[in-house]
Parts: C-alpha cells; sequence; structure tokens
C-alpha cells in the first residue's frame, strides 16, 4: 500500500505547449483583482490592456508552439495540429471580438450596464443608464471564456471536456445578461441560454457515463480501442455518442437543438452575439470533430447518417426560418444556424480534406460574422440599437462606407466568389463530395439558395430604398469598432482571393493525434 | 442505483450491507414521494433531504465514501441550502403559472419525457444484461482506499481540470456577485451631517413619536394612541405594523388572574 | 467492502437523534405545565404572530442567495481539500503546490466578493 501510495508523481506538463491557456486563465484571476483593488475609473483601460496583452501573448505562443504535436499533462491534453489551430483561431477572433466589446463611444459608458443587479425599470435602473460608467467584469469573463473554449478543443478526454465546457460556459450566460438597453430582454436571454444550457451539459455528462459504461475509459483513446476490441453489446455505446453528440451539437446550433440561438443572440449585448456566434461555434465544432474523429473513428457507418440527417435538417431550418425574419439580429442567428449545417457538412467528409475545410470555414465565418454584428452596432438612435429591418431601408443612402461594407459581408454569408464565404463553402462542399456525401452537398447548395433571398433583400432594401423619417443615423464608429470592422473586412476578402496561405496552413494542421 | 439493485437481485450483499439497504430504500422513496406530493414547497424541500441522505449512505455502501461524502456535503449542505434560500426568494406560497403559452406544451413534454425515459431505460437495461458489474473494490485497493485513489487521479492525471475548477469557482462568485449584489456608491452614502440636516429639515417632526396606546385599552402596539381630543395619533402605530382592531376574544381578559 | 468502520459513525448518529427525540419527549413530562391563554400565545409585543416574512405575501431579501452562493464556492472547495489531506504524504510536494495554486485562486474570489462589499450586511 505505501509502495503503491509513494509511486505518486505529477505527469509531465508541457508548459510552453500549456502557455496560451495558463496566460488567459492567469489574466483572467488577475482581472478579477483588478475589480478587487483598483478603483472604479481606472479598471477600464488597465483591463482592456490587460485582456488584449494576454491575447496577443496567447496567440504569440501558439504561433511559436505551432511545431507540437505532443500528448501532456497526462494524455489529459492534446496539443496537435486542429487543436493549436484553433487555439490560435479563437485568440485571434477573440481579439477582433475584444475590440467590439470594448468599444465606448457609440454610446456613454458602452454596451453593458453598471450594476446588473439593480431591478430592471426601476428608478435607481433609469439613473444608472443616464450615467457614464459600465461594469468591467465582462472581460475577466471574457478571458475566462476564451481560456475554457481553447481547453475544449483540445482536451483529450470527456471528463476534461466537460470542465471546459463548464468554465467557458458559465461565462457566457453571465455576459449575455448584462446589457445596458433592453435588460429585461437581456436577462431574459441569459436565463434560457442558463436553463437550457445546463439541460445539454447534463445530456452530455449522462453520455460520458453511458460511454464510461460501455468501454471502462473516459480518453478518447481508450474509447477508440474499446470500439475496436469490446465485445460488449454496443447499446450502451450508441446511446453514450448521441448523448455526447447532443451536448456538442447543442453549443454548435445544429437543429433541433437550435431553438435557444435567436433569442439569445437577440437579447444578448450585440458585441456579446457577435463573440459568441465567432468563438463558441470554434469551440464547439472543435470539440465534435475531436470526439467524432479520435474517439468515434470505428463507428462511422453508424453515426454518419444521423448526423447528417441533422445537418440536412440545420440547414433548412436555418435557411427557411431566416426568409422570415425581421430583426436584423435574428436574421444573423438564423443564418448561425444555417452556417452550422454547412461546417456539418464539411465534419461529414470523415477525411483529412472534411478536418481542414471545417477549419478553415470556422475562421472565415468567425471573422465575417463578428464583422457584421459589428456593422449592427453602428445603426442606432435614440433607443440604441435599431434592429428592425425596415429600419434599415435607405441605410446605403446615409452612409454609403457602412452599407457597402454590410452589403459585402452579405454576399460572403451568400457565397458569392471572391470572399471567404465562397472558398470556405467550397471547400467544405468538396470535402464532402470527397468523403462520399454527395446527398450532404446537393441540400447545401438548395438551402445556400434560399439564404441568399434574405441577405439580397437586405442589401436591396438598403440601398434601393429612400431613407425616410425613422431611418437611424450610423454612428462613426471609435478607432476600436472601426479596428474590428476593417479586420473582419479585410479578412473576408483576403481569404476569398487568396485563400491558399490559410488553406496550406488547415492541411498542414489537419492531423489528429491520439 | 442500478448497479446496487443489480447486486441486491444478485445476492452478493453482506448482511449488514442489506440491512441498510432495506432501511434507507423505502427512505429515498418516501422522501421522493413526498417531496413530489407535499402542498408546502419547504416541506418538499425537507423531504428531498431525505432522499438525498438515503442515496448518500447508498454511495458509501457502494464502497464510494468519498462520492458519499460529497453527496452530503454539497448536495445536502450546501445545494439544499441554495434550494432553500430560493424558495424563500420567490415566496413559498407562489405556485407555477397554469397558462401554457404554447398550446400543447405541457402535454407533448410529458410524452417526450416518458417516451425518452423509456428509451433509455430499455437499452439500459438490454445492455446490462451483457454487462459484468466490476464494482470498485479493485479500484479502491489499488491506492489503499477510495479517497485515496480519487486523490491520485485527481492531483496527477487531471491536475489540469482540477486546477481549472478553480476558474470555474471564480466565475461563480462573481456571477453571484454581479448579478444579486448592488454596490453601495459613494455619493449616495449619507455622512451623520446629512443625516442631521434632513431630520431638522423643514417638514420632518425632529422629536421622538409619540408611544402605541398599549396600556390604555389593550397590550398591543399595534392599538394608536389616543390625542386628548380622543382621535387616534396615527403616528404612534409603526408603519410596518398593520393597524388592526381587536375581536372580542382578543381584548378579552387573558386568564392570567388565576 | 468492510462496514465495520462505519460502525462508530453510525452509533454517533443513532445517539444524536435519541438525544433529539429523548429531550422532546421528556421536558413536557417531568417540567412544571400550568399554562394559560397569554402564556401560549407567541409574544410579540401584543401583535398576532405572523410568519414573517414569507408569509405575508413579502419575500427573503436576495442578500440571501449571495450567501447562499458564495457557502457553495467554497464548500466545493472544501470537498477539493478532503482526497487531498488524506494522501497529503503520498502527494508530497507537488500536490502542496497544486494545493496552493488551487487555494490561491479560490482566494482571488474571496478577495473580489471581500472588496466589493460581498460580506457586508445592510
Amino acid at each position: 500500500m505505501t509502495i503503491a501510495q509513494d509511486a505518486l508523481q505529477l505527469p509531465h506538463l508541457n508548459y510552453g505547449a500549456l502557455a496560451p491557456m495558463l496566460i488567459l486563465f492567469g489574466a483572467a484571476a488577475v482581472g478579477v483583482l483588478i475589480e478587487a483593488f483598483v478603483p472604479r475609473r481606472s479598471r477600464y483601460a488597465l483591463q482592456l490592456v490587460l485582456g488584449l496583452g494576454a491575447l496577443v501573448a496567447a496567440l504569440i505562443v501558439v504561433i511559436t508552439e505551432s511545431g507540437t504535436r505532443e500528448l501532456t499533462a497526462g494524455a489529459a491534453i492534446a496539443l496537435d495540429g486542429p487543436a493549436l489551430f484553433l487555439q490560435g483561431s479563437l485568440a485571434a477572433l477573440g481579439i477582433v471580438a475584444l475590440l467590439l466589446i470594448a468599444e465606448r463611444t457609440l454610446e456613454p459608458g458602452g454596451p453593458f450596464v453598471a450594476a446588473a443587479a439593480v431591478t430592471a425599470g426601476t428608478e435607481e435602473d433609469r439613473t444608472q443608464a443616464a450615467r457614464e460608467d459600465a461594469g468591467t467584469e465582462v472581460y475577466p469573463l471574457l478571458l475566462f471564456a476564451l481560456g475554457g473554449m481553447m481547453l475544449f478543443v483540445s482536451a483529450n478526454d470527456l471528463l476534461t471536456m466537460f470542465v471546459a465546457l463548464e468554465v467557458f460556459s458559465l461565462p457566457l450566460y453571465l455576459m449575455c445578461g448584462l446589457a445596458r438597453r433592453r435588460r429585461l430582454l437581456s436577462q431574459e436571454s441569459a436565463m434560457k441560454y442558463f436553463l437550457l444550457g445546463s439541460f445539454a451539459s447534463a445530456f452530455f455528462l449522462f453520455g460520458i457515463a453511458m460511454l464510461y459504461g460501455f468501454s471502462g475509459q473516459i480518453s478518447f483513446a481508450g474509447i477508440h480501442s474499446a470500439i475496436q476490441t469490446s465485445t460488449q453489446s454496443t447499446t450502451l455505446l450508441y446511446i453514450g455518442l448521441a448523448l455526447v453528440a447532443l451536448g456538442l451539437l447543442f453549443k454548435a446550433a445544429a437543429a433541433p437543438f437550435h431553438v435557444w440561438i435567436p433569442d439569445v443572440y437577440q437579447g444578448a449585448p450585440t458585441p456579446i452575439t457577435a463573440f459568441m456566434s465567432a468563438c463558441t461555434k470554434v469551440a464547439a465544432f472543435g470539440a465534435l470533430i475531436r470526439v467524432l474523429y479520435v474517439a468515434f473513428q470505428g463507428t462511422d457507418w453508424d453515426f454518419r447518417p444521423v448526423i447528417g440527417a441533422i445537418a440536412v435538417l440545420t440547414m433548412l431550418v436555418g435557411s427557411i426560418l431566416s426568409v422570415t425574419q425581421t430583426d436584423i439580429k435574428r436574421l444573423l442567428a438564423y443564418s448561425s444556424i444555417a452556417n452550422a449545417g454547412y461546417i456539418l457538412v464539411g465534419v461529414l467528409g470523415l477525411s483529412k480534406d472534411g478536418l481542414s475545410s471545417t477549419l478553415f470555414y470556422l475562421v472565415t465565418y468567425g471573422f465575417t460574422v463578428i464583422a457584421a454584428f459589428g456593422v449592427v452596432t453602428l445603426v442606432r438612435d435614440a433607443d440604441g440599437e435599431a434592429t428592425h429591418l425596415s429600419r434599415w431601408a435607405g441605410l446605403g443612402r446615409r452612409s454609403p462606407l457602412y452599407a457597402g461594407l454590410f452589403t459585402f459581408l452579405m454576399l460572403a454569408f451568400a457565397g458569392i466568389p471572391l470572399t471567404s464565404g465562397f472558398t470556405g463553402k467550397f471547400a467544405v462542399f468538396a470535402a464532402a463530395i470527397g468523403g462520399g456525401q454527395s446527398w450532404l452537398v446537393v441540400f447545401g447548395v438548395v438551402s445556400s439558395m434560399i439564404l441568399a433571398f434574405p441577405y439580397l433583400r437586405v442589401v436591396v432594401m438598403m440601398w434601393l430604398s429612400e431613407p425616410g423619417e425613422s431611418t437611424p443615423t450610423v454612428s462613426i464608429p471609435g478607432a476600436l469598432t472601426s479596428a474590428t470592422l476593417a479586420i473582419g473586412g479585410l479578412a473576408t476578402l483576403v481569404l476569398g482571393v487568396v485563400p491558399a496561405p490559410l488553406l496550406d496552413l488547415t492541411n498542414h494542421a489537419a492531423q489528429f493525434i491520439r | 442505483m442500478s448497479h446496487s439493485i443489480l447486486a441486491a437481485a444478485a445476492g452478493q450483499m453482506g448482511t449488514g450491507e442489506k440491512v441498510f439497504f432495506w432501511i434507507f430504500g423505502p427512505l429515498a422513496l418516501i422522501g421522493a414521494i413526498g417531496m413530489v406530493w407535499a402542498r408546502n414547497a419547504v416541506h418538499s424541500a425537507l423531504f428531498l433531504v431525505l432522499t438525498m441522505l438515503s442515496l448518500g449512505v447508498f454511495y458509501v455502501l457502494q464502497a464510494g465514501p468519498f462520492i458519499g461524502m460529497v453527496q452530503i456535503i454539497v448536495y445536502t449542505g450546501a445545494i439544499m441550502m441554495l434550494f432553500l434560500f430560493v424558495l424563500m426568494l420567490v415566496g413559498r406560497d407562489s405556485s407555477d403559472a397554469l397558462i401554457e403559452t404554447l398550446r400543447g406544451q405541457r402535454t407533448a413534454a410529458i410524452l417526450i419525457g416518458l417516451g425518452f425515459a423509456g428509451l433509455v431505460c430499455t437499452a439500459i437495461a438490454r445492455a446490462m444484461g451483457s454487462v459484468s458489474a466490476k464494482g470498485l473494490d479493485a479500484a479502491n485497493q489499488a491506492n489503499g482506499g477510495n479517497v485515496q485513489g480519487i486523490a491520485a487521479l485527481l492531483f496527477t492525471k487531471y491536475v489540469f481540470a482540477f486546477e481549472v475548477t478553480s476558474a470555474l469557482l471564480i466565475t461563480a462568485a462573481v456571477g453571484a456577485m454581479i448579478l444579486a449584489h448592488v454596490e453601495r456608491r459613494r455619493e449616495n452614502r449619507l455622512s451623520q451631517v446629512d443625516l442631521m440636516k434632513a431630520r431638522f429639515a423643514p417638514g420632518n417632526y425632529p422629536g421622538p413619536k409619540p408611544g402605541p396606546g398599549v396600556y390604555a385599552t389593550s397590550d398591543s402596539v399595534a392599538t394608536p394612541a389616543l390625542l386628548p381630543d380622543g382621535t387616534f395619533a396615527d403616528r404612534s402605530v409603526s408603519k410596518i405594523l398593520p393597524t388592526r382592531e381587536l375581536s372580542g376574544a382578543e381584548s378579552a381578559p387573558k386568564g392570567t388572574e388565576r | 467492502m468492510n462496514l465495520g468502520q462505519w460502525v462508530p459513525i453510525v452509533g454517533l448518529v443513532v445517539l444524536g437523534a435519541l438525544f433529539a427525540l429523548f429531550s422532546v419527549a421528556i421536558a413536557p413530562v417531568v417540567g412544571p405545565n400550568r399554562p394559560n391563554r397569554a402564556k401560549l400565545s407567541a409574544y410579540e409585543c401584543g401583535i398576532e404572530p405572523t410568519p414573517e416574512p414569507v408569509g405575508s405575501g413579502r419575500r427573503f431579501p436576495v442578500k440571501f442567495y449571495l450567501t447562499a452562493m458564495l457557502f457553495i464556492v467554497f464548500d466545493i472547495e472544501i470537498i477539493f481539500l478532503y482526497p487531498w489531506a488524506v494522501s497529503f504524504n503520498a502527494l508530497g510536494t507537488f500536490g502542496f503546490v497544486e494545493m496552493l495554486l488551487f487555494i490561491a485562486t479560490a482566494f482571488v474570489a474571496y478577495a473580489y466578493v471581500w472588496r466589493r462589499g460581498g460580506l457586508d450586511w445592510d
């Protein structure tokens, strides 16, 4: 007994490769300390510098570590090509989203409420809405979320993955409820997201238990070898796979687990919506491809038709329902659902091409969608953002620059050539055809055509209508939002015109280790 | 749970284990049924405590003392306390809204829930036929005990997940503060000078208020004092008390003279 | 498994329950008992006793929720301390450092709550 106990050793930790996560968690903890000890007026600048510094440092470390291919921390964390690529994308998208979150020139104090605990609609709430200060807890929460997402995409066993899932979900639930305006809507979205997210987590956990019952393992390598060799009944395996996939597809916003998306995207503060639509998608699909490619590789024939059906349903639901939307944030939410379907098509290529095209799509979509929500924050009237589509009529005359940018982003969503949306869609559809999944591509093309209609309707409304009395103004963005829009727009253009470098990078990265 | 039932059916348990199972099994069941049936939400929560405690005993019986302790310390201790507080926050008397916003939602939810439960239960029941329960004995002996085994895993293989859990704890604390704590702003804090100014401002009566008419007609502080002209002195009754008229029984002698 | 090690705990639980039941049962028997209506009514300055604050439609202040939530956070920290303490010798220095790190990060939460006035009751 004593011999066994003395043998306990700290597992090897590759601190260099774990550094991006350590930096983010450390910076987040420092951020909370800033909230505790620094006077209110100095917090904003400090938090912004700390957050940007940490994300840039994390990105640099990921780039210097890009050659790492190893399992570390007792094989609980896999730092391989896809993990490092996704961590890098999360850091890059996180920087862009942070710039949008930190914008304070569009309205006094920025988009976040000063004291979220004050009851909405009371006298006290009205006075605080008029004041020019805002809560800065959102910055450490953002860093915690990004750190959790990085762990989520690199977790090599289900337990670590579950901890990471909770670490990044909890800050997201909170951030959704912090809007300065329309606070009840924001709180409702946080509540919905929290309740449904808890259910999804519970299903995920239940699935882990089933998989453990089947294989006696929770590591992906262990499950994989159990699938090859086990003589047990596979019922537990399939229940487990279904429930784990359900938890992940919920985060990834695939139908029929998408119902939370429109309400949450609409109610959350727009910069947080931008962050969620880009980074949560990266994290959720990053984890999904690792689970499907690493742990369940031996069961492709069983899960492929089911997830294929989900992909088709997702694309159709997203595209058809986006036609009926009258609110720009809800329209983008349904478009995000449809895009989850396209990414699933890439995932189901189940090949190196499928993996690399999925990685590529996630990055291109992330930059485009952050820029699109960035434009949404600019269109404002006295009550805050004017998100009803009818209010956008004639915006092209008011502000040709931003209407032009939004048009370009809409064309990218619609998959017009010379935009990153086209190259991304082309890559995932090609991978699916290569994997013998042409039926998915047929539905993908059909739904893309349906989806082009609402995008083009917005474009037509902006340019071909006369601005009326109620047409809101387009605010002049501050430096931070300008940077977001510039980065997002440029990425959309460059990745559409010269996608080769990023495609090479994803091809190079597209190899899991087990 | 299913393991304990299976083990019980297979007759692998010792006598002590059996005795405890048959004591705490019914208790857990009574708690669960009571939780659903209790009219009063607080009673419902207390029944849930009974069930959770019994489950904790089950975990201990099944060679998992660590999870048993966690069940008792975290669930019956902390989580139940939070449950009770939330019940108090919402108000004990408030009941569910009976209006369905989506027509047929409740029926559909019940049907789908039952269907899902049936599906999972039959599947597990079928799968269990080919599974032989291993038990925790081997795992518990590897490191000299159940808790030691947990420690060996927690602090070596899963050390990163363990440390990251602290991020979750920080987030939870920050979230609770954000959602429930209104910080007192410095400019809203009243100094002694401000308080005195407010006290002697015109329109405010600075002296002590008149006492209630406790010994005049009754022994209740809710009885207003009488002014010289016979009218009620409203300010003699604290604002948080409902003013009330005493019934005959209440103002009658209480029988203390015996 | 060997249930023998639990006998003292079971004994303690049984003793505790017996003591509580005994106290409640014995008090009315041995104590003097001369009731009247005034003695039996709860003393609240003559106010009809009402179950405050829940019964009268009022609610608990949300402060209680904050306290409960913070309690849970540190309760969970304690759960991690338990296996660490049991295996302290086997874990050695690295276990000690790991736990220090964990406690330090949990202390960040404490510092935040304390500085923001979450522990004040006013």
